[in-house]
């Protein structure tokens, strides 16, 4: 019997023993990797790359507010919005990947979740900024949200006014916000507090609530989604919508985790303790998500395409008829081709630098994506600026650059709050000797 | 592979079009020599033997052993294998069958107004273009690894020699190739011998 329940644990206990955990502890606080240089960025080597990313994001967003004073509101905000839903995709990934590395017990990535808990734990600023651009469209009657607009009748406005209504919607993103702050606090919160007292269970915790996180995550992704993007033009609807999104923030979040560590490597840290498995592995998720974009993209237009049903297509055919078809095209090779045959090469997966390089540059198509999105319907709203202008142009791309270079500067700052892995996580071991027997 | 070995795998599956070439080396009863075994019963020791073999320009050897070792690839100098560029020389052969099959046909030879949609619209080709990419490239990397393995086939020389058996149970077993460029008869068996191999055996090919 008692040979039994030494087999069996009671479902509640840990899976490790106390000695055992006493021998990891000690494994790895005699590892040579561990010390302190090599785990912790000092405030002043990011200061070095956070600074300047402040100064550009600043006057960026100096020239925004100038333009949105001067020129047009409609743009600056449109080019805010771009760079915020950019800045929310990659911070909300980084939270779907925490949750998802939690939920899956994943132990090769245990050395780069620190960085995905730091940049999911800034989703705060993006939700914060959403619930006051949502509350100013209320207030202004709608300024890129026509069905804000009350001398707007439609009937199909009457038929969606139960949900696209200015008191729900408010509601609604107040109701996101939520959910991604506790959640990201929450991983976060518990992730240093192991790096402290060496409690083996906040893991198992973790995993508990990722498990309950994932559900709501997809669902106040999918109707933010809903909210700001596609209620843009209010006729139109796809049930993609949500997926379109989501594969944007997967994308951001690891291309940017992967800059995020190859920047450390670069400065001298995580020497052995983040390796070019790690990046290949990392190199593998960006790729299989630039695919994944790509599938949910063309499967939305390609079913438009062919159903031919004006109220959907009209989404298209009002962006080629503005002007916007040179996007469309830069999406297609810009956002697939070229990176999909770039980092098809294993090499390229593998080197932090190419990496990182590559990830930066889809960072700027995820950004395009959201001008798709967003652009072509600044000039819906307001019949004057019916064309693309070139001080509209500036003034979107200052206010895409301000928002994600504060972001930035942001991250910089988060990094250097706590160790740059969670020291004490029980298979932090895993990933330390991690490698792809391929 | 070299023209030979060409002609001897070919002859493997059509005795009746072709004779193999003449063996490099005879048994004593006159039978093609296939190779030579050392046997080992530790992990440790057949790793430590491959690098030997490997590090002595052995190119035409194996380990066969009951589960799998980690970095035996690294221990035996695989090279990386020529697979991922045949499966993208398949996906690119089946991508531009796809393009050609469709666009040449509605678009050249034979123009017809399918529901209304332009000529030159690309978007229905997309699906067909990725299925047979995909189709052909799935083909590629199951027949292309058969063949690089050289599978299918009837038999091999070493179920010849009981003791192989075992490598299903609890010994490893290092093969070294009669048709490697280095294979030498006595330097051989003396290179296993020094890596500690036991039981060392000439593998005989009965044809």
């Amino acid at each position: 019997m008692s040979q039994i329940a030494a087999n069996h644990p009671a479902p509640d206990s840990t899976a490790l023993s106390d000695a055992q955990w006493a021998h990891r502890l000690e494994a790895i606080a005699n590892d040579a990797r561990m010390h302190d240089d090599n785990i912790n960025l000092p405030a002043s080597a990011a200061a070095k790359i956070g600074r300047p990313m402040l100064i550009v994001g600043l006057v960026g967003l100096v020239v925004s507010a100038v333009g949105a004073v001067s020129v047009s509101l409609e743009h600056a905000l449109a080019g805010i919005e771009i760079g915020l839903f950019t800045v929310l995709a990659i911070s909300l990934g980084s939270l779907f990947w925490t949750m998802v590395f939690h939920a899956l017990n994943a132990g090769w990535s245990i050395t780069l979740r620190r960085q995905f808990e730091n940049v999911a734990s800034l989703v705060w600023i993006p939700a914060i900024c959403l619930v006051l651009i949502a509350i100013l469209e209320v207030l202004a009657d709608g300024i890129l949200l026509t069905w804000l607009d009350p001398t707007v009748s439609n009937h199909l406005l009457d038929i969606k006014a139960p949900y696209l209504n200015g008191p729900f919607f408010i509601t609604r993103v107040i109701i996101y916000a939520i959910c991604w702050i506790v959640l990201s606090r929450l991983l976060l919160g518990w992730s240093r507090k192991s790096d402290e007292t060496g409690d083996r269970t906040l893991g198992r915790k973790a995993r508990f609530w990722s498990s309950f996180g994932i559900p709501v995550f997809a669902f106040s992704v999918t109707f933010c989604a809903f909210d700001f993007l596609m209620s843009l033009d209010y006729r139109f609807f796809s049930t993609m919508w949500g997926v379109y999104f989501f594969a944007s923030c997967a994308l951001g979040s690891a291309s940017a985790i992967a800059i995020i560590a190859a920047m450390l490597k670069a400065s001298g840290r995580l020497q052995g303790i983040v390796t070019t498995e790690h990046f290949h592995d990392l190199g593998k998720l960006v790729f299989a998500f630039v695919v994944f974009w790509t599938y949910v993209t063309f499967s939305q237009y390609f079913l438009i395409w062919y159903s031919n049903i004006p109220e959907e297509t009209l989404w298209f055919t009002a962006r080629r008829a503005m002007g916007f078809d040179w996007l469309f095209k830069v999406m297609m090779f810009g956002h697939f081709v070229v990176p999909f045959l770039i980092l098809i090469w294993r090499p390229i997966k593998k080197s932090p630098k190419l990496l990182s390089i590559v990830s930066g540059y889809l960072i700027i198509m995820i950004a395009l994506d959201m001008a798709w999105i967003i652009l072509p319907m600044v000039s819906v709203g307001n019949a004057d600026s019916a064309s693309p202008s070139v001080p509209g142009h500036l003034i979107n791309a200052a206010s895409v650059l301000g928002v994600i270079m504060i972001f930035g500067w942001l991250i910089c700052g988060k990094i250097t709050k706590s160790p740059l892995i969670p020291t004490k996580d029980p298979m932090l071991h895993e990933s330390l000797s991690h490698k792809n027997y391929v | 592979m070299n023209k030979n070995d060409l002609i001897s795998f070919a002859a493997d599956y059509f005795p009746m079009f072709l004779r193999k070439p003449a063996p490099k080396y005879v048994s004593e009863a006159g039978n093609r020599v296939h190779g030579i075994v050392a046997e080992f019963n530790e992990t440790p020791k057949v790793f430590h033997a491959a690098e030997m073999v490997r590090d002595a320009g052995y190119s035409n050897w194996d380990v066969h052993s009951p589960f799998p070792i980690h970095d035996i690839e690294t221990a035996m100098g695989f090279k990386p294998t020529k697979l991922p560029m045949m499966a993208g020389a398949a996906a690119i052969t089946g991508v531009s069958i796809g393009a050609l099959l469709q666009w040449g046909t509605s678009y050249f030879l034979y123009p017809m107004v399918v529901q209304g949609k332009p000529y030159e619209a690309w978007e229905p080709f997309v699906p067909i273009m990725f299925e047979l990419g995909i189709l052909l490239t799935a083909f590629m990397c199951i027949f292309g690894m058969l063949a690089l393995n050289g599978l299918p086939r009837f038999h091999h020389p070493l179920f010849s020699h009981d003791r192989f058996y075992k490598v299903s149970d609890d010994r490893f077993i290092i093969c070294i190739e009669s048709n490697d460029p280095k294979f030498d008869p006595s330097a051989t068996r003396a290179l296993l011998e020094k890596a500690g191999g036991k039981e060392i055996a000439l593998i005989e090919d009965e044809d």
